[in-house]
């Protein structure tokens, strides 16, 4: 059985868009800005791997680029067999990323109506998106909370219907940037566990984790790897990460 | 079919269009959910409509009630002349803008990562918004119409079903060659495009939307024949006022056959172009 992911010499350079001076110059982009610089990895079947490193280390492209939303400026990453760069409605059916980005939802709308609308875009008819989205708001444990507005949910609540979102598909993998990011330590230590019992462990997921959090890389992950400046600097076992960077 | 790892259900892989239907539908369910949630925005919308529709009648009472040469051609009525321009002009700037403003809208909401992270192919989740806008858009002029004739008794009675039916798709067709080309450079160059504002100023100036093109002076008339929304009034006011056959219409069918033969497959490709380049640099998911 291959790799779920085999990453080789990955490199990622954004160009800004011009400002009006620059257009003015005749210049259509600004100076390039380097995300990403010769990073592989490799990600073992059913293996949790935590990606940390400080804000602008290159975790959240990473990710993008191994759920084929982003093309990579240099290097070949293969993702369930597949090409990222060839990613199709096959491949997105079974990678699912977990955008926690709120303003990826309609606030006016209900949990219900959210998942709803996501199930269309996963090619379910009416009928079978309802019972879905119901199944899954019962499983992340919003099911009293799934006529109520986005907008009135707390924070982990809004984590949980993400997650749940990205379950509408059938994932082999799961890509999950900075999950409790911005929940109190009770409401993180909650998330986590689900994450690790329901999404993961249960069905036997192999999971990359964006985080900036060691006790969440220690609670969810096989395996870390430390990324600072869009280079891979340290690859440990959670426990030994810390020792392994020298702090 | 490949049975969901969870058991909950199948992930199903329907044909394209019934895809499309199924986005379209959960769209405009969408849309409709979030505007019933702004029910004081929804009825003044409502009202500004209706008050735009009383001003024209009133308008068109003063032009009216004057012998006009220049109306004689269009059968003398200002408001039937007047509603076709406009709606013409709403279908022209939807056509224009809805593609790229769903772009920019989707790029600083947010929306775009969590939806392009779905199997659903990009080009559904990009063309389900101006379609479900042009669908506004129909709805729009039946009501107007449908206003005129109730409450001003506006009539078509010479109008033609077979030129209006044939110059419809024409129309939409020019309009979206242009959005195509325009949302394109949008992407491009990631900057707001002034081309819809432009042609917007244009076509209200020079095409006739609210007075007749032959009340413009030679060299304004002959920039006018530019424009595809003077080709589109011609030809829809020619079927609608006049009854006029297609055959008789064949200067502004050839000209928006030009646009949208042209445009349409220039912009596709250009379009092609921008959306390859926005995933390489990840511009499809922010501003």
């Amino acid at each position: 059985m291959s790799d779920p992911i085999d990453a080789t010499g990955i490199g990622k350079t954004f160009h800004p868009a011009a400002t009006v001076a620059d257009l003015l110059r005749g210049r259509l982009r600004q100076a390039p800005v380097p995300a990403l610089s010769d990073v592989s990895l490799r990600v073992a079947p059913g293996e949790v791997v935590c990606l940390m490193g400080p804000n602008g280390a290159g975790k959240s492209t990473l990710l993008r680029i191994l759920a084929g939303i982003l093309v990579p400026t240099t290097g070949r990453a293969r993702v369930l067999g597949v090409d990222v760069s060839d990613a199709d409605a096959a491949f997105r059916r079974r990678v699912a990323f977990v955008v926690g980005e709120e303003r990826s939802f309609h606030w006016p709308l209900s949990g219900r109506q959210n998942l709803a609308f996501f199930g269309a875009l996963h090619g379910y008819a009416p009928g079978p998106s309802r019972a879905l989205a119901a199944a899954l708001l019962d499983r992340v444990g919003l099911a009293e909370a799934a006529d109520r507005p986005f907008s009135t949910y707390s924070r982990g609540m809004r984590q949980r219907l993400a997650l749940a979102r990205g379950l509408l598909g059938a994932p082999d993998l799961v890509l999950l940037d900075e999950p409790t990011l911005g929940l109190d330590p009770h409401g993180a230590r909650e998330l986590r566990r689900f994450l690790r019992e329901e999404v993961i462990r249960r069905a036997g997921r192999t999971a990359v984790i964006g985080t900036n959090d060691p006790a969440e890389a220690r609670a969810l992950g096989d395996r870390v790897i430390f990324l600072d400046r869009g280079r891979v600097r340290a690859e440990a076992p959670p426990d030994r990460i810390e020792q392994e960077l020298g702090l | 079919m490949t049975p969901q790892r969870s058991g909950l259900a199948e992930a199903p892989s329907p044909p394209a269009w019934l895809w499309f239907c199924r986005v379209l539908m959960a769209f405009a369910r969408r849309e409709i959910a979030t505007m019933s949630g702004y029910r004081v925005a929804l009825v003044v919308r409502l009202l500004s409509f209706g008050i735009s529709v009383l001003a024209l009648a009133f308008f068109s009472r003063m032009v009216g009630a004057a012998v006009n040469p220049y109306l004689a051609s269009f059968g003398g009525d200002y408001l039937a002349f007047v509603v076709i321009g406009l709606v013409l002009m709403d279908f022209q700037q939807i056509g224009v803008t809805s593609l790229g403003q769903r772009i920019r809208n989707a790029q600083l909401m947010g929306l775009f990562e969590a939806e392009l992270a779905t199997p659903v192919p990009t080009w559904i989740v990009l063309s389900v918004g101006p379609v479900y806008e042009f669908a506004l858009a129909v709805g729009r002029a039946a009501l107007y119409f449908t206003l005129a004739a109730l409450l001003f008794g506006v009539r078509f009675p010479h109008a033609s079903l077979l030129t209006v039916a044939v110059s419809a798709p024409l129309v939409v067709a020019a309009f979206v060659g242009i959005g195509l080309v325009s949302a394109a450079t949008q992407m491009l160059v990631r900057r707001n495009n002034p081309v819809a504002v432009f042609l917007a100023s244009a076509s209200f100036l020079l095409s006739g939307v609210a007075y007749p093109v032959s009340v413009l002076p030679p060299a304004l008339r002959a920039l006018a024949r530019l424009l595809p929304m003077t080709h589109a009034l011609e030809l829809v006011r020619g079927g609608l006022l006049r009854g006029a056959p297609l055959s008789t219409l064949g200067r502004p069918v050839l000209a928006l056959g030009l646009f949208a033969g042209l445009l349409i497959p220039a912009g596709a490709a250009l379009f092609a172009v921008a959306l390859r380049r926005a995933r390489v640099d990840g511009s499809l998911t922010h501003y």
